[in-house]
This record gives C-alpha cells, sequence and structure tokens, in this order.
C-alpha cells in the first residue's frame, strides 16, 4: 500500500502536465534575452560610431582653429596699427612673423576636415573669402619666398581693409562656436539617449537573469524532492520486495515439509497397495488396485517434484558432488529407460562420445534426474522413431569446456510459442498434450533449476511434426583418472579383481537368493556369484522369493525391483512381515538400475538394508558382501590391459589377451565359451542388419547397431572386430556409402577370421551347457 | 646586471631610465670634447632647463645649420593637418635632447604663437619623434607651420593616433624646456 501512494508521488513527479508549458516559458526567455543583446549590440555599434565620427571630424579642434585666427588676427592687426603709426623704424620682423602666423592659421581653415565641418555655412565661406582676399593683396607687399621693403604707407593703405576684417571674423569665430555647440549638443542627447536605453536594456537583463536564476532555483528544488521521493520509494520497495522474498521463502519451507510429511505416510500406503494385490483378488479387485497404485504412484512422482521445486525456490537444495563415471551413468540410465521405450516399440539409443572423459565431478543423482525427464520426455511425446541420449563434449560461450547431453527424439514436437513457455511452471507443451500424456508440468523447470545451479543449462530446439532435441550441459570438470582403467560399456561386465582366485579373502560361501525375473540377467549374477565362490538361489519373482526364504535359510537375498506378480519392495514387506524371525531378518539387498534418493529411501522403508545399483559391477557386489559379512577389503589389482583397443592401430590384433584373461577370471571358461559362440552365431544377424539400414539410408539405426557390436566385441576382446565396428559407429552418419559397404564387409570378413582364432585358442571348445 | 652599480634614480624607474643613464656617464667625457658648438647662423631653437651641455648661458641653441649635422631622418605619415600623407625630415628630437644633455621628465614645447604643451621626455624613447624641419623636402615657413614641427611617427601605431599626440604635436616650434 506504502509502495502504492509512492508511485503516485512518483508519477505526479516524473510527468508533470505543465512541462511543456515550462519549456514553452524558457523558449520565451531565451527569445527575449537574445533580443536585449542583440539591442544592447546595437547601442553599442552606435555609440562607437559617434565616437569615431568625433575622433575623425575634431569638431572642438576646429573651433579651436577658429579662436585662433580671431586670436592672431588681433595681435597681427595690433602690430600693423602700430608699424603704420612708426613710419620710420618699425619692427619689420616682428610684422612679418605676425603675419606669417596668421596666415598659416588661416591656410588651417582651408583644411578638408574643417570645410566638410562648416559647409553650407555662410558665415564661414564669406569671412574666409575675404581673409584670402586680404592675404592676396597683402603678400604683395609681405609674401613669400622674398619679401620686398615694406615702407608705412603702404601698411597704413591696408589698414582698412585690414581693420574691415575683425567683424567677419568674429562672426565666423561664434557661428563655428555655435554650430559646434549645437552639434555637442546633439551629441550628448545621443549619449544621454544611448544611456538611457543600455540603462533600460541592462534593467531588462537583470530581470531576465532574476528569471533565469529563480526557474534554475525551482528546478533544483524539483529534482531534489524528486530524488528524494525516488530514495523513499526504493527503501520501500526493498522493504515490500523482502517481505514478498521472505512469504515466498515460508511458502517452500512449509511446501517441502509438508512434501516430505505426506511421503512418510504415504510410503506406508504403496506397501500395504502392494501387499494387497496378493490377498486373492478377484479380476476386478485387482483392477482397481491396478489404478489405484498408478494414482498412488503419480501422485509420489507429482509430491517429489513439488520437494524439489520448493528446495530450489528456498535455495536450501545442495549439491553433492563427487567422482562420477559417465559411461557407468549412461548404462544406468539405459538400463530404465530402456523398458519404457521399448513399451512404445522406440529405439533408444545412449552413447557418448570417445572424447568424453572417464571421469567428472557432478552431483551423480541430479544428473540423472535431469537425464531421465527429458528422456522421459522424449519417449513420452514420441510414438514412433528413435530416442538418442547423445553425450560429448563441447565449448561454451565463454570458451570453458562443457559436457553436453543431448536428447533427440523423433515426436510430436513443438511449435514456438510452445516452446516459449516450456520452462515455465505448471506449463505443459499444450492442453490436449498434457491431457493425453499427464504430468505436474514441474519437469523441466526443475531441471533447468538444477542444471543452473550446477552452473550450467537446459535448453530445447523443437519443429513440429519432426520432433525435439533438449540439451543440457554443465561445465567439465575432468577427475584425473584412476590408475586402474574402468571397463567400457557392456552387458557382460568383465571386471578384474573379483576372481574367486584373484579375489582377496572375501567372506565364505555364502548361500545367495537372487530375485530376478529376467533369465540374461539370472545367468550373469550366478556367473560373477558363483567366481565369488558363493552358492546363487533365483526366484523369478517376488512371490517365488518369499516362498524361497519361508523353506529355505539364505544369508542375503538379492532383490530385483521390478519384478512381475511381486515386486521387491512387496517381497520385503512381505519377507519382513515373516513369522519366523531368523527368516525375517534375513539382509534384502535391492538391485536396481534407479539410483534415485527416494529410490533409495522406499527401499530402506520397506526394510531392505542397502542397494545395490545395476549393472551391477563384480566390484561393487563384492565390497557390499564384504561390509555386511566381513573380509579384507579390496586392493587395487595392477592394470590387467585396457578395454579399449587403439583406435588408431589398423592391424590391431583379432584377439585381446588381457582382456580375454579378465574375462575368464570372471567367470568359468564354459560359459565365455557359450557366450562366444552365441555372439558368433547371431553375427551373420548383424552383419544383415546393418546392409538393411545401409540400404534404406537408415543412419541412426546403422549407427545403433554398430555400437551393439562394438560394445559385444570389446567385452569379449576382440579388438579387430570391435575396432571396425567403431569405424562403423562414427563413420554412419557422414562417410559415403561404398565406405560403409566396404567397412561391413570387412567386419564380416573380420568375424569369421575372428571365429577362427578363437576356435585355435580352444576358447570355443567347452561343451553346451 | 651588476649590482654594484648605483641604482637608478628614484623617477626614472625601468630598466630603459637605468640604460639611459648608463649611457648619460659613458658621454660624459666626452661632452668636454664635443661640447656644442655656438650657434653661426640665426637661432631657430632654444632649449632649456635641466641641461649638461648648454651652449649659451644656461640654455643650448641651434641654428638650422646646427640641425642639419645631426643624423637625418624622415617618413611619409597622415596628419590631421594635410589631407594627405606628407613627407617630414629632420633630426630625431631624442638625438637633439641628448646633444644638449637634456635630462628631464617633461619637454615643454613653446610655438611662435606662444602655444604652449607638455610631452612626457619618455615619448622621445618610446618613439621615434621627428624634429621635423623640411615637409616634402622643402623648408617650412612660417606660415606653413615652420620653421620646425614636432612630428609622431602617426602611422606606425594606432595609439597614437589621438587627439593626445597630435596636441603634443606642436608646430611653429620656437623653444624647449626640459622639466
Amino acid at each position: 500500500m506504502a509502495a502504492e501512494e509512492h508511485r503516485g508521488a512518483v508519477d505526479a513527479a516524473a510527468a508533470p502536465p505543465a512541462l511543456p508549458r515550462r519549456l514553452g516559458l524558457f523558449g520565451l526567455l531565451a527569445v527575449v534575452l537574445a533580443l536585449v543583446l542583440a539591442a544592447v549590440a546595437v547601442v553599442q555599434v552606435r555609440q562607437f560610431a559617434l565616437l569615431k565620427h568625433t575622433v575623425v571630424y575634431q569638431d572642438d579642434y576646429v573651433v579651436l582653429g577658429i579662436y585662433q585666427v580671431e586670436a592672431e588676427y588681433q595681435r597681427l592687426r595690433e602690430q600693423w596699427t602700430r608699424a603704420s603709426l612708426q613710419p620710420g623704424g618699425f619692427d619689420r620682423d616682428a610684422l612679418q612673423l605676425r603675419y606669417d602666423i596668421w596666415v598659416s592659421r588661416v591656410g588651417l581653415l582651408h583644411n578638408e576636415r574643417t570645410a566638410r565641418l562648416m559647409v553650407g555655412n555662410a558665415d564661414y565661406a564669406e569671412p574666409l573669402r575675404k581673409m584670402d582676399a586680404f592675404i592676396a593683396r597683402a603678400d604683395a607687399a609681405l609674401g613669400h619666398p622674398d619679401p620686398k621693403p615694406v615702407d608705412a604707407a603702404t601698411l597704413a593703405a591696408l589698414q582698412p581693409e585690414l581693420d574691415a576684417l575683425g567683424a567677419p571674423i568674429h562672426s565666423m569665430s561664434l557661428s563655428a562656436s555655435h554650430h559646434v555647440s549645437a552639434q555637442i549638443a546633439e551629441r550628448n542627447a545621443a549619449v544621454r539617449q544611448h544611456n538611457q536605453v543600455g540603462l533600460l536594456l541592462t534593467g531588462f537583463l537583470s530581470l531576465l537573469v532574476l528569471a533565469f536564476g529563480l526557474m534554475a532555483l525551482r528546478q533544483m528544488r524539483l529534482l531534489r524532492e524528486r530524488q528524494r521521493t525516488l530514495v523513499d520509494l526504493t527503501a520501500h520497495l526493498r522493504e515490500a520486495r523482502q517481505q514478498a522474498e521472505a512469504a515466498s521463502d515460508a511458502k517452500s519451507v512449509f511446501l517441502a515439509n509438508m512434501s516430505h510429511e505426506i511421503r512418510t505416510p504415504f510410503h506406508g500406503l504403496l506397501g500395504m497397495l502392494s501387499l494387497l494385490r496378493d490377498t486373492g483378488l478377484n479380476a476386478r479387485q485387482k483392477d482397481y488396485l491396478r489404478t489405484a497404485t498408478e494414482s498412488a504412484d503419480h501422485l509420489l512422482t507429482i509430491l517429489n517434484d513439488v520437494l524439489d521445486m520448493s528446495l530450489l525456490e528456498s535455495g536450501r537444495l545442495t549439491l553433492s558432488e563427487e567422482p562420477l563415471d559417465l559411461r557407468d551413468l549412461l548404462r544406468e540410465v539405459e538400463a530404465l529407460m530402456r523398458p519404457q521405450a521399448q513399451l512404445k516399440s522406440l529405439a533408444l539409443h545412449i552413447d557418448a562420445d570417445p572424447g568424453v572423459p572417464e571421469k567428472v565431478r557432478a552431483d551423480r543423482t541430479r544428473v540423472k534426474q535431469i537425464l531421465f525427464n527429458l528422456l522421459n520426455n522424449a519417449v513420452k511425446f514420441s510414438d514412433r522413431g528413435v530416442v538418442v541420449l547423445d553425450l560429448h563434449r563441447a565449448t561454451a560461450d565463454d570458451g570453458s569446456p562443457v559436457l553436453e547431453f543431448v536428447v533427440t527424439d523423433t515426436g510430436i514436437g513443438m511449435d514456438e510459442a510452445t516452446l516459449a513457455r516450456l520452462f515455465r511452471r505448471f506449463s505443459q507443451g499444450d492442453e490436449s498434450r498434457s491431457r493425453r500424456h499427464g504430468g505436474t508440468g514441474l519437469g523441466l523447470e526443475i531441471s533447468r533449476s538444477l542444471a543452473r545451479l550446477m552452473g550450467g543449462d537446459v535448453t530445447a530446439k523443437s519443429v513440429p511434426g519432426e520432433g525435439s532435441s533438449f540439451t543440457f550441459r554443465i561445465p567439465l570438470n575432468v577427475v584425473a583418472p584412476a590408475p586402474r582403467p574402468q571397463q567400457a560399456a557392456g552387458s557382460v561386465a568383465a571386471g578384474d579383481g573379483t576372481d574367486g582366485l584373484g579375489l582377496p579373502a572375501g567372506p565364505g560361501p555364502l548361500r545367495v537368493l537372487v530375485a530376478e525375473d529376467h533369465p540374461v540377467n539370472r545367468q550373469y549374477m550366478a556367473a560373477l556369484l558363483e567366481g565369488m565362490g558363493h552358492q546363487p538361489h533365483f526366484a523369478g519373482n517376488g512371490l517365488e522369493a518369499v516362498q524361497a526364504i519361508r523353506e529355505q535359510r539364505f544369508d542375503i537375498v538379492l532383490m530385483d525391483l521390478h519384478m512381475p506378480v511381486l515386486d521387491g519392495v512387496g517381497a520385503t514387506l512381505s519377507i519382513r512381515a515373516l513369522p519366523d524371525s531368523a527368516a525375517a531378518t534375513v539382509p534384502i539387498i535391492a538391485l536396481t538400475a534407479d539410483a534415485f534418493a527416494q529410490t533409495r529411501e522406499r527401499c530402506l522403508m520397506a526394510g531392505m538394508n542397502d542397494f545395490l545399483a545395476k549393472p551391477v559391477s563384480p566390484e561393487r557386489l563384492s565390497a557390499m558382501l564384504r561390509r555386511l559379512f566381513g573380509g579384507a577389503p579390496t586392493e587395487p589389482e595392477p592394470a590387467t590391459g585396457t578395454a579399449e583397443p587403439a583406435a588408431a592401430d589398423a592391424t590391431a590384433a583379432l584377439l585381446d589377451h588381457a582382456t580375454l584373461d579378465a574375462a575368464l577370471r570372471a567367470m568359468p571358461r564354459e560359459r565365455l565359451a557359450y557366450l562366444l559362440r552365441s555372439f558368433f552365431e547371431q553375427g551373420p544377424d548383424m552383419v544383415e542388419r546393418l546392409r538393411v539400414a545401409l540400404r534404406d539410408g537408415q543412419a541412426l539405426d546403422l549407427r545403433v547397431n554398430a555400437h551393439a557390436a562394438r560394445g559385444a566385441a570389446l567385452n569379449f576382446g576382440l579388438s579387430a572386430l570391435a575396432q571396425t565396428a567403431q569405424a562403423l559407429h562414427e563413420g554412419a552418419t557422414h562417410v559415403p556409402a561404398h565406405e560403409i559397404a566396404r567397412l561391413i564387409a570387412r567386419y564380416e570378413q573380420l568375424l569369421e577370421r575372428s571365429r577362427e582364432a578363437c576356435e585355435a585358442e580352444g576358447l570355443l571348445e567347452a561343451l553346451t551347457e | 646586471m651588476p649590482r654594484h652599480l648605483p641604482p637608478p634614480p628614484a623617477a626614472e624607474p625601468g630598466r630603459r631610465a637605468f640604460a639611459r643613464r648608463l649611457v648619460g656617464l659613458l658621454a660624459l667625457p666626452w661632452c668636454a670634447a664635443w661640447a656644442l658648438d655656438k650657434p653661426s647662423g640665426p637661432v631657430v631653437l632654444t632649449v632649456s632647463g635641466k641641461l649638461r651641455a648648454p651652449n649659451a648661458g644656461a640654455v643650448a641653441q641651434f641654428d638650422m645649420a646646427m640641425l642639419e649635422q645631426l643624423p637625418q631622418r624622415s617618413f611619409s605619415t597622415r596628419t590631421p593637418w594635410y589631407s594627405q600623407a606628407r613627407k617630414f625630415t629632420g633630426p630625431l628630437l631624442r638625438d637633439v635632447l641628448s646633444a644638449c644633455g637634456a635630462e628631464g621628465r617633461t619637454l615643454r614645447a613653446v610655438a611662435l604663437n606662444d602655444y604652449r604643451v607638455d610631452l612626457p621626455f619618455e615619448d622621445t624613447q618610446r618613439y621615434d619623434v621627428l624634429l621635423a624641419r623640411l615637409l616634402d623636402d622643402q623648408p617650412m615657413a612660417v606660415r606653413d607651420k615652420g620653421p620646425l614641427f614636432i612630428i609622431y611617427p602617426f602611422d606606425t601605431d594606432p595609439a597614437l593616433r589621438s587627439p593626445i599626440f597630435y596636441g603634443r604635436s606642436a608646430w611653429q616650434l620656437k623653444s624647449i624646456e626640459v622639466l
């Protein structure tokens, strides 16, 4: 409310309606000022001209000149009279001097300037003419350059004429005096007038300056007031923002607490639902139960999203960065996503560029969460085609290295408008989509927030009808590779150091119940456990597992979470509820590809002891058993070889014995022989698939198949084959078709030669199981 | 500038005054040898007042020949008294003054008609003030404002073209009193 008031105040100050008027006033003042200054300039120019006129014409000097003519005339007349009265000895030189001086004075009156001043004045012209006439006559006696002797009589004769000049000279003097007086008066009047105008203008100027000053003062005061208002407003806004933030934080904290609180009883509800399924329900009840379970699962997802969101908002979500094996992570993601993709008949292809380092520092759980979200969306919005997760190194805009996960699908795609609101809260692609596909609408926002928290980002590109591409990038923090290289991709983990012979003293032979529905996985686990010297028993689903526990004593149960009939959580709850306390307390380890904290939580809440991520590596299984049953810790073994053949080695050996030895340590010889034989038997099928893909121009299919072939070949140490498959995989999209064909032919050829090599080594000789 | 020399008179501040005094000191020995001659023709100029080398009692008298013997200068300049620029010739006033060892602050010029005007002594040092005796190479009669005419070089400096300097230009010059 306070902010509202202030906004009003600011509006009033910021956009006063009087602005144009004030501008007009300023303009008027400026024009007046310019006019006044121009007038001042005009007055000064005129004053200057007046003074210049005075200097040039020197009226005063003219008047002085005329006075002196009169004065000299008087002196000459006196001298003349005296001389004419002294006929014998008058001073000829003195008279001559007086006469010359007077003549020189009269000569000045002929001066151009004097003439100009007195032009048209009869009182001036007439006496001058008379004087000139007298001088002409007198020069006969006193003229230059050769003065003749002069007698008193001559002087006496000229005396009357000289005397007659007195009156005109005097009147000329008076007239000049009057004339100049008039001129001076006129000039004085002009000067006075100029002074008055100047004073007036100065006064006006002062007023204008005063007005400008007042306006400037007013402006400054306004400015200060506005500034003060702004400062107040800023303070209020800050306060309001703090209040709003505090309220928002409180809400987030409340939400986080609530969703956590809700989850706890909810897990109990989920467990009960899974128990309910085994209580002899009829088909209708089972249908209801399935719907209830689906709703509950959906609700759990929403709760998890809300919890994440509120944690992110309140800034309480912290990342736990640790060394993360990227290829391991991708395997995990693939294991979980593949069933979903298969359910919709979508091809799922997950691939890491060879340039991607083994290990990076990152928050495993959160990276996985983002990848799951992106892949889930891709699967959800695709009805056909492929979903590809591609991991490679890239360079950020600022030049720093980043890891880039690109999830591409061939789904329904999005238009610009949908893309624009994609990352906004509760926004889904569009109404029809959300109705069709469900979801909280928080997923992408959470993903992006998490990515940004990691210093990265999630961005999207899409073409409607063709598919979408989501790019998730995080800064690349490479962890120096461990001294012992990790195994590369492959469904058969040919680990090192889990061989019963080579293994450090582990726990004695254990009776292990493996609840696992997938036959291949069962086979794999059997190989692993037997390799360690344990006795594996198998159950095909949760119910069988509970049954087996009832009947026999087991040291440990490895429980797959996803099983038909009764899943791992349900089975665990049942086992823990058994009356036989020995059976009910058997250690149960969850096996799952889902590495989410909530999954782990779910498992622990159901009563499981620990958690083993799939695919189960020999090291991790061994470590887990040692943790539960004791035994020496695993010593890192010296490197026995690298799974990755040198790509540049064109003449790579057909077989990599180091890898084969490692595989032999992990499993019995006949099992490896069986697996190898299967591989070679399926070889022609693979070649056929590659050829079909080439023929149909399906580069992606080509890539997928070549990748699969490479993974298998690597695991069995078939280096040359693996290398060719890798060349196919890498060149699938850009190498010319004839080159691809040549590679496929080479693959086929190598397949046969590798088989022969294995046969020669006796690797295929074991009898069938 | 050597500090042991006596300071210039307070009345004549500045380097120029000092330099003049120095010249005067150097000239002293010559004053006896080059004492101002007596005029042989009619006296046309009488310099009185503070003189170190008078030639007639306390005053110095010049006839036209003596003025002719001093270094002659000539220039053309416009004046208020003639409608066109005229050529004036004669010795520099400062040469005339130094010939009779005049030293003072003011020169009082007196004309034949008793016109009187005061010139600062400094004018003769600052400007090439001419004691003109020829107008367009002809001697000037009294009726032509002769025989001697003090002329400032009006055309060389705008500051000179003012009533003050026009007033200082005395014509029909008879005598100079050094004050």
